[in-house]
């Protein structure tokens, strides 16, 4: 019986981990860490999921958790970690992104130090990848991390945090397991986890291939790989994958751009930071995550209409 | 764990749900109660003597809202490149372009951006191409595997790639059953703009690994020029002569034990023979090569545009190197490129072949 930590438990994807974990027989305990105030949420589970609230950015409010007699009562062996898995305006974020970082590497550290947590999930996201040139690549896990040093402030912080979750994979006696997701589209329609999405601008001419996945399989994917023991790094996507114009911001703008070096050379104009997505697809290969964890989407994005009638609609796979 | 351990954990843990400390009543209150006043408001009252109201009739909230439409309906409300293609592909080929798409199972797309909307106008327009223009003539085709994936290996050139749009409408028209044939195509295109989309939709991939590796698996025909660039920017004078093939088709093969199907273009080297390539432009413009063709740069773009020749494809009997070679195979450089060197000189046996022939046509 599994005793797990859940941060940024107030997060879309932090509340389907919740109630997934609730209904799973194998875990005694939950308690779910977020910065705010309990969430109303949670009061129906109460009977097995409990809150703290602390701000992981903080050292001493981890220092203090870590070290109290309510940590020592719970006796948590796993830890499920969320830090990006919140909407894009992480302007919200006490901190802003580099903070999640630091408590990225500062959990790491402790959960190697503490010893009691043996099993750490991370859930990061498949754009940490190097985009390469095409509307639609196929990337499997082996793929490079794309180290651009203009790239975009989240995804270099995406990148710092997957290197720190990845420096444990080998020679330490925690079991990291890193999950890679694809865009996380809510119930509601929104997305997490998507640079090409988070603006309205897109460069004309380019139209990328994105792979989407529900925030109930997420969830899913994240108990399966508490469950397993088969630590590494999995992509987790759904089946379907769609253009960028068919997902993005309805009212987007097209910005010219002629993708040729000579005439971006000619005049003078550098790329924008973080155009490689807006240029370039990444549809990850869940074909790892189904062999080694047993998952599998149950949840399929239909995109319905067009423009501000666009609908996307979350549906359960018969 | 007990009720009691958990309440003894803080105050937020099994604490009374519906006390918070500042205050203000919880969401779930507070929507009970708004529900609850709704609920209880007061209907006003009917003044003695007043008539009685007839029933309140429904408001007017004008017609019902219709269901959005899902990309299935939106393929039915067709546009004018639609109808055109509706009008140039015959009911037997609309079934076969229906057997190609069937892998999809419904999706818009599949992983790589293949639309079956956009291929299906792409097809009607190479049809003529492949019918009227180049007027190809194609043989072999049983050799084509009905279900399993294949490697298929052929020269390339010409400036534009036409060899692989017109092998890629001989996979869908001529092959029985009808083939999806996925052309890996050269990195440099994916970063040209609208290109790098219509590659895509009409189901060619960008030439990765992973690419080729995902396709393999899901058992396609994936097409190769094992030349590269090499292959489109040779000279008129070399025109037919192979130029040394890369490696990475035969260690996908034998990795994936699928079949290299040797495939012979005649005519694509004709379609704009190369005078001179100018490789100073080339750098200064970012191009991978820049061709002088006796129509280009003279007449503009215009000038790339293909001549009428004559195409022929030819498939050859497969290449089952994982049978004769054991697995380890792929690990030892010369024994992979003792095989390429196998793979491209039957290709060159069979374009000599057919160009002799074709000069002995003429003469």
């Amino acid at each position: 019986m599994r005793r797990v930590l859940v941060t940024h438990v107030e997060s879309p994807v932090g509340r389907r981990v919740v109630k997934a974990l609730f209904h799973d027989p194998e875990v005694a305990l939950v308690v779910g860490l977020g910065t705010r105030p309990e969430p109303s949420f949670l009061l129906p589970y109460r009977g097995k999921v409990a809150y703290q609230r602390i701000d992981l950015a903080k050292s001493r409010h981890l220092q203090s958790f870590l070290h109290s007699e309510r940590f020592a009562r719970v006796r948590p062996d796993s830890l499920i970690h969320l830090p990006f898995a919140v909407e894009h305006s992480l302007e919200r974020v006490p901190g802003g992104v580099p903070s999640l970082v630091s408590e990225t590497r500062r959990l790491v550290e402790e959960s190697v130090e503490q010893r009691c947590i043996e099993r750490f999930v991370y859930l990061s996201s498949v754009f940490v990848y190097d985009p390469v040139p095409g509307n639609g690549n196929v990337v499997s896990e082996g793929q490079g991390l794309g180290f651009d040093g203009e790239g975009d402030a989240l995804v270099r912080a995406w990148i710092d945090a997957d290197l720190v979750c990845q420096g444990e994979l080998h020679g330490s006696n925690l079991k990291m397991t890193i999950l890679r997701a694809a865009t996380i589209v809510t119930e509601t329609g929104e997305y997490l986890n998507s640079p090409p999405l988070s603006h309205v601008d897109a460069p004309l001419g380019y139209d990328p291939m994105l792979a989407v996945v529900s925030d109930r399989d997420v969830a899913r994917a994240l108990v399966l790989a508490l469950h397993a023991d088969r630590p590494g790094v999995y992509n987790i996507a759904g089946r379907e994958v769609f253009p960028r114009s068919q997902l993005g911001p309805s009212a987007s703008r097209s910005t010219l751009s002629l993708g040729l070096a000579w005439l971006e050379r000619l005049v003078r104009r550098a790329p924008a930071p973080g155009q490689a997505f807006d240029r370039y697809g990444l549809v990850p290969s869940a074909r790892l995550a189904h062999e080694a964890l047993g998952f599998e989407p149950q949840y399929r994005i239909e995109v319905r209409g067009q423009g501000a009638a666009r609908r996307i609609d979350t549906v359960r796979c018969r | 764990m007990k009720r009691d351990d958990l309440q003894t954990l803080g105050p937020s843990l099994g604490s009374d749900p519906f006390a918070q400390g500042d205050g203000t009543l919880p969401y779930l209150i507070r929507l009970r109660e708004r529900s609850m006043r709704i609920v209880a408001e007061p209907v006003a009252r009917r003044p003695r003597g007043e008539p009685r109201e007839e029933a309140l009739e429904a408001p007017d909230l004008g017609p019902p809202v219709p269901e959005l439409p899902s990309y299935d309906d939106r393929d039915e409300s067709a546009g004018a490149l639609d109808r055109l293609a509706g009008l140039t592909l015959t009911s037997e080929e609309e079934e076969r372009l229906a057997q190609l798409m069937q892998p999809l199972g419904g999706r818009p797309y599949d992983e790589f951006g293949l639309s079956p909307r956009v291929t299906r106008r792409a097809l009607a327009f190479f049809k003529l191409l492949y019918r009227y223009w180049f007027r190809v003539e194609s043989s072999g085709h049983s050799v084509l595997p009905e279900k399993g994936g294949a490697i298929l290996a052929a020269n390339h050139g010409g400036v534009l790639p036409f060899d692989a749009s017109m092998i890629a409408v001989d996979g869908a028209l001529a092959a029985q059953p009808p083939r999806l044939v996925r052309t890996v195509v050269d990195r440099w295109a994916g970063t040209l703009p609208f290109v790098n989309v219509f590659y895509a939709r009409v189901g060619q991939i960008m030439g990765s690994r992973d690419n080729v590796r995902e396709l393999l698996r899901a058992n396609q025909l994936v097409l190769i020029f094992p030349e590269g660039m090499a292959g489109v920017r040779k000279r008129a004078a070399e025109r037919y002569v192979l130029q040394p093939f890369h490696l990475g088709f035969v260690e996908e093969s034998l990795r994936h034990r699928v079949p290299i199907i040797p495939v012979a273009v005649v005519g694509a080297d004709d379609q704009a023979p190369v005078l001179w390539d100018v490789p100073a432009l080339a750098k200064l413009l970012g191009l991978p090569f820049f061709p002088i063709t006796p129509t280009f740069p003279l007449f503009g773009l215009a000038g790339l545009l293909p001549y009428p020749v004559r195409y022929e494809i030819a498939y050859g009997e497969p290449f089952r190197f994982y049978d004769e070679f054991p697995p380890e195979a792929i690990e030892d450089p010369h024994a992979v490129r003792y095989m390429a060197e196998r793979v491209r000189r039957r290709i060159q046996e069979m374009v000599d072949q057919r160009v002799l022939a074709r000069r002995a046509k003429r003469a």
